[in-house]
């Protein structure tokens, strides 16, 4: 009975202001950097697991983690971004030094790097829900600049039923 | 057996070829900004980010700008000068914006829906620090980064 007497304000605390869903996982730390797909279906964010911070997806509905080929090495990973139906995600890694910005098709399983002009830095990123453009906020002669791309030859990611481009 | 070997080699380097990014030369001069800016978030048609105010207070806001129209657009009732806006995300039709913003020595999640320019708080159970919010494109859930005893979590709200 006393539990279910702090089970009730619980309910309704979750009621009016809605439930917050987490996905914890053993082996995993700090978890950062989230991104949703735009049908909210995926979850993307960055997780402390042994000492290195891996981006992580999972499957809201089920709790699932999806796997992610080609992404194990050059850690840590920074700020990522999904396309409408998580098809493409889009984050930054460190490469030695150097921090690069790489896409994945999750369809294809094809991984590609975005090299950046000049003597950027990227910081974080935004990928449009269609893919076919990135918001990026780069470090560039000591100060962040927030600056726009197009991705040219990217198949645009849309919802279902979409009317085509 | 060559041709197959050749094959294979395309293939691979295929898997790595680069994506050449083009720079929105028409955009990126009219967000360019003295001062930094900050966490982008892009819309369909729309960009919201964090950046100095154009009165050259030091002050920091969130700005809109319409890639269709190619022109920055008000946001009635978001920006407050006291408030020091941390990290900021859109849906895809521009018409959310979720946004987390430092009030007084308060850290505070906040709603924001452009057509009714309203603005309105969101509540963290059990109560936590939020650092970085991510809205779907949808705009019908919400990624919130959360301090909590000294960990950072990440948690999904639904948004009615």
């Amino acid at each position: 009975m006393p539990r279910l007497r702090c089970l009730f304000p619980c309910l309704l605390v979750c009621l009016i202001t809605g439930c917050a869903q987490r996905f914890e996982a053993p082996g995993i730390g700090d978890q950062e950097d989230p991104a949703l797909s735009g049908n909210g279906r995926i979850l993307a964010s960055v997780v402390e697991r042994g000492g290195r911070r891996f981006v992580r997806l999972v499957e809201r509905s089920s709790g699932r983690e999806l796997p992610l080929r080609g992404l194990r090495r050059h850690t840590p990973h920074r700020s990522p971004s999904l396309s409408w139906t998580g098809r493409y995600l889009a984050l930054i890694r460190q490469r030695g030094q150097y921090r690069e910005v790489v896409l994945l098709d999750r369809l294809h399983g094809r991984l590609r790097p975005i090299p950046l002009p000049g003597d950027r830095v990227p910081e974080r990123l935004s990928l449009a829900p269609d893919g076919q453009r990135l918001a990026l906020q780069v470090l560039r002669q000591g100060q962040l600049d927030v600056e726009l791309f197009r991705l040219p030859g990217l198949e645009a990611d849309l919802p279902a039923g979409a009317p085509l481009p | 057996m060559r041709t197959a070997a050749l094959a294979l080699l395309l293939i691979l380097l295929s898997g790595c070829e680069a994506l050449r990014p083009q720079p929105e030369m028409g955009i990126n001069p009219r967000i360019a900004a003295r001062g930094d800016q900050r966490s982008p978030s892009l819309a369909r048609n729309g960009l919201v980010w964090i950046a100095p105010a154009p009165s050259g207070s030091g002050q920091l806001q969130v700005r809109w700008f319409d890639l269709k129209r190619g022109m920055g657009a008000p946001l009635p009732g978001l920006n407050r000068p006291d408030a020091r806006p941390i990290s900021v995300s859109s849906d895809a039709r521009g018409q959310r914006i979720a946004l987390v913003r430092s009030v007084e020595g308060r850290t505070e999640l906040l709603l924001y829906e452009r057509t009714l320019m309203t603005l309105r708080p969101l509540r963290l159970v059990p109560p936590g620090v939020p650092a970085r919010v991510a809205l779907s494109a949808d705009g019908r859930s919400l990624a919130v980064q959360v301090s909590r005893q000294g960990r950072w979590q990440v948690e999904v709200l639904q948004l009615p």
